[in-house]
């Protein structure tokens, strides 16, 4: 069970090369899908959203650092994601964090990328601000 | 705390020579003031004399003549000072501030609190420094024993009666008497009988009253008399029963009224809406102008996290000296209530609907697209600064519409000669006129800080008013000529009465109101107030007396701006009408198809035929220049934050021009003035006034008829004007127990 997988996590030691890390991206990646099931039922998300939903907006926060070449950098990030996941399912959120961070939160805006395609700075900062 | 910050620096030599020598470290005198823990307040020896100090306020003074300077000696020093001033003014010349309560400098003097008692050489007993006048080679000493002494008699006289409320009194921390005692007063008092107790009165919605708190210095009677104009307070009674009140019972019915807080010295006077709201060393202050009507007063905006909690004057001896109107000082709360917070799109049902900025500015963009060039129109506000202004013009032209306008400024305004529609003799020079006269304005609700100017002149040097306008209320001596534009022919034509005055007069002074703008035949009257002021000398190469008084904040810059179309007419054809805080267009003639975007701050009248709304900010939360009617550009400062998904109003026209694909060159604030500086260059000189250089005589002649209706008043309610004062309950209030006829 991804509960009990989760209560051993420990600090791993550095990722050698881009490789290693790349590879451990994949394996936290593969965690936190295989522990969506049960975080819909912990948090009742399946009035809001799908299994599907949630698995695009995990590879799309993680694809936010796609840029990221730096071995310790991926380690660092990862190791915050694991600790975020671990709070996820141990339950130490509430529904209404969910529902904000990863539904209608950053998940939302990152749909609509493609709308915003060709806008300039100015309005990009308009839509989220007055005070730029 | 000038006061105290005062007498600690003084008290210290005194101190220390108290002090065990050599005096140790351990020992500090114990204060807030960061100045006084600087090096020169370490315990060194202290030099036995200090060096002559700058006058209070750093302020100047001209003397004319030479032969007029008198020379006294202030604690030694020796101080030219002009004939006539009192040993007060000399004194502070001289650098020393003397403790006062009545005395006030705009008032005149009642010397009747003894505060500012001084020793002067050769004289037998103190003398009341505020109303003695200083006498050449007089040795004025503030600092010797018998001062003090006299300071404190006096203190303890006036603390006698007065209650120790200070923790709930919300003058507590900005009080004179407050400061002063901890300054100047004894450490303890004799009295042990009973303090008097006064009954409140009630002055009207805006000052509250606490009567038993008064120290009698009159000051709010000798404002009320000399500066506001009516007769409404005075003191009753005699000894310990003396009284400030109005005789009979009675509201204290002057568009002026809130300065009385202002110079109040105790907390006997203070503000009704504030009145438990806020401790005053809790807001934060931040200096910016007001924009409720065409004066531009400097005001400051008291304001605590998100809210504005008060409005207070500032000193600008130009524009509003230290005073304000009441709707300058208490419509904030306005700014609280009405207010739009997201954008929202009128439903098929009627309702509206809040959407996201994306979804409404789309929505605009496409209906946008859909109309004719020509059938474009937008209208600004009453309250639009210039960058708001020229980013609506700009879009409006990209999109092929010339259609831009500004309310209030009527069919075509000539916008050609800047002198056309400004107060070309500025409001500080009304003071060297000597005989005004009023076209279709009344100044005391148009505009009364202009209204304060000409009733201090008039005060002063005995001008001749004469006014012609619909029969209402001065607050000083005036003749009312006529109603109409046929007594305006009548001067034009030298057939009337008034003529010799102005003929005779050294600095006339025409003044039009900005009401005309909205008759047919405006062009006809102004050139025949043009007409009266070529026969009387009106405008000299020394002298431009010839006026327009306007009514709103954004007038003055729209016309520099050229915003200048004709609304009456292109509303009858409008398929998109763009409203940019605009609430006083008659909206009736539009057609029913019409397409209406209401961008502002308020749900004021325009909301109920708006089809979307952008919400803007309001003046007190960005930053814009605006361009009073003597043509002094001023900039509001943000004072609080914006409320809800609102934006500034520039912003606005900026994003949805470049959702509707008519991209705006500019994306920030500096880019938009860079642009206002290729049209009107004056708005970016900031607090400085542009005088205009052209001549009436380049204007080309009118060949309109005059109509013989007469002139009907520009502002109904001068307590509700716009939609910030028309939100506000206090407003509200003011104009349903004050305006009664």
């Amino acid at each position: 069970m991804a509960h009990a997988a989760l209560k051993t996590v420990k600090v791993p030691p550095n990722s050698a090369s881009l490789e290693e890390a790349r590879k451990r991206t994949i394996d936290f990646f593969k965690l936190a899908c295989r522990s969506l099931p049960s975080v819909m039922e912990i948090y009742n998300l399946d009035d809001v959203v799908t299994v599907s939903q949630l698995r695009s907006t995990i590879s799309a926060e993680i694809r936010k650092n796609a840029h990221i070449t730096n071995p310790k950098v991926i380690d660092l990030l990862l190791f915050k994601a694991t600790e975020e996941l671990s709070n996820v399912v141990t339950h130490s959120k509430q529904r209404h964090h969910l529902i904000g961070q990863y539904v209608v939160g950053s998940g939302l805006i990152q749909d609509t990328g493609a709308k915003d395609q060709g806008i300039s700075d100015f309005l990009k900062q308009f839509y989220t601000s007055n005070y730029f | 705390m000038g006061f105290l910050l005062h007498a600690l620096r003084r008290s210290k030599p005194l101190l220390r020579s108290h002090l065990p020598h050599p005096p140790s470290n351990a020992l500090r005198w114990i204060s807030s003031s960061a100045a006084l823990h600087g090096p020169a307040s370490s315990l060194d020896p202290a030099p036995v004399d200090p060096p002559p100090k700058a006058p209070v306020g750093g302020a100047r003074v001209h003397i004319p003549n030479p032969e007029d300077a008198i020379e006294v000696f202030v604690d030694g020093y020796p101080v030219k000072i002009p004939k006539g001033m009192t040993v007060l003014q000399a004194c502070e010349l001289a650098g020393v501030d003397i403790p006062r309560f009545c005395y006030h400098s705009r008032l005149s003097i009642a010397g009747n609190c003894r505060m500012c008692l001084v020793e002067v050489e050769k004289s037998p007993k103190p003398v009341a420094s505020c109303a003695m006048p200083a006498l050449p080679g007089m040795k004025i000493k503030t600092n010797t024993p018998v001062a003090k002494k006299a300071r404190e008699g006096v203190m303890e006289f006036l603390l006698m009666n007065h209650p120790l409320d200070c923790p709930i009194c919300d003058q507590g921390g900005e009080c004179d008497l407050q400061d002063q005692s901890m300054a100047f007063g004894a450490d303890r008092g004799r009295f042990t009988e009973m303090k008097r107790s006064v009954v409140d009165k009630n002055l009207g919605p805006l000052v509250k009253t606490v009567m038993t708190r008064c120290i009698q210095c009159t000051r709010c009677v000798r404002f009320a008399t000399e500066i506001a104009g009516v007769q409404d307070l005075g003191i009753l009674g005699r000894g310990s029963g003396e009284e400030i009140g109005t005789y009979v019972e009675k509201l204290m019915t002057s568009e002026l009224s809130g300065n009385v807080i202002d110079i109040c010295p105790v907390g006997a006077l203070t503000s009704k809406p504030f009145a438990f709201k806020a401790r005053n060393w809790e807001l934060k202050g931040t200096e910016t102008i007001d924009v409720t009507d065409a004066v531009g007063s400097n005001i400051r905006i008291d304001s605590r996290g998100p809210e504005v909690m008060r409005i207070v004057p500032r000193l600008n001896e130009d524009i509003n000296e230290e005073w304000i109107s009441d709707k300058t000082r208490f419509c904030y709360d306005g700014l609280k209530r009405q207010r739009l917070n997201d954008p929202m799109i009128r439903g098929p049902d009627g309702r509206f609907k809040a959407v996201t900025w994306r979804d409404a500015l789309a929505v605009v963009a496409e209906v946008a697209h859909q109309v004719k060039r020509e059938e474009i129109v937008g209208i600004s506000g009453k309250l639009s600064d210039a960058e708001s202004m020229m980013a609506l013009k700009d879009f409006l032209n990209k999109m092929g519409s010339d259609n831009v306008a500004c309310e209030g400024n009527g069919v075509s305004p000539n916008a050609d000669l800047r002198p056309n529609y400004l107060l070309n003799t500025n409001i500080a020079g009304l003071e060297n006129a000597d005989a005004f006269l009023l076209v279709g304005t009344q100044p005391r609700v148009e505009a009364p800080m202009v209204n304060a100017r000409i009733r201090k002149t008039v005060r002063a040097t005995q001008a001749k008013v004469a006014y012609i306008g619909p029969p209402t209320d001065f607050n000083y001596d005036h003749q009312h000529l006529g109603t109409g534009p046929s007594t305006l022919l009548e001067i034009a034509e030298g057939r009337h009465a008034f003529c010799s005055t102005l003929k005779s007069a050294k600095n006339p002074v025409i003044i039009v109101g900005a009401g005309i703008f909205e008759r047919e035949d405006k062009d006809a009257i102004l050139s025949v107030v043009e007409t009266i002021a070529k026969l009387n000398n009106v405008v000299r190469s020394d002298w431009n007396g010839l006026n327009v008084l306007l009514l709103n904040a954004a007038q003055a810059a729209a016309l520099d701006l050229g915003l200048v179309s004709n609304p009456n007419e292109s509303i009858q054809s409008a398929k998109f009408l763009y409203l940019m805080g605009a609430d006083d267009v008659n909206l009736e003639k539009l057609p029913d198809d019409a397409f209406v975007v209401y961008q502002g701050h308020h749900g004021d009248k325009s909301v109920y035929r708006a089809n979307v709304i952008l919400p803007s900010s309001a003046f007190s939360e960005k930053e814009g220049t605006y361009e009073n009617t003597e043509g002094c550009s001023q900039w509001t400062v943000p004072a609080v934050p914006t409320v809800g998904d609102a934006r500034d109003d520039w912003k606005i026209i900026r994003a949805l021009s470049e959702v509707a694909g008519f991209c705006l060159p500019y994306d920030t604030l500096t880019g938009v003035r860079a642009r206002i500086k290729t049209v009107a260059p004056n708005l970016l000189n900031v607090d400085d006034r542009e005088p205009s250089t052209v001549t009436l005589d380049m204007k080309p002649s009118c060949g309109q008829q005059m109509s013989p209706e007469p002139f009907r008043a520009a502002v109904e309610n001068f307590y509700m004007t716009d939609s910030i004062s028309r939100a506000s309950k206090i407003m509200a209030q003011c104009s349903s127990i004050l305006s009664k006829k």
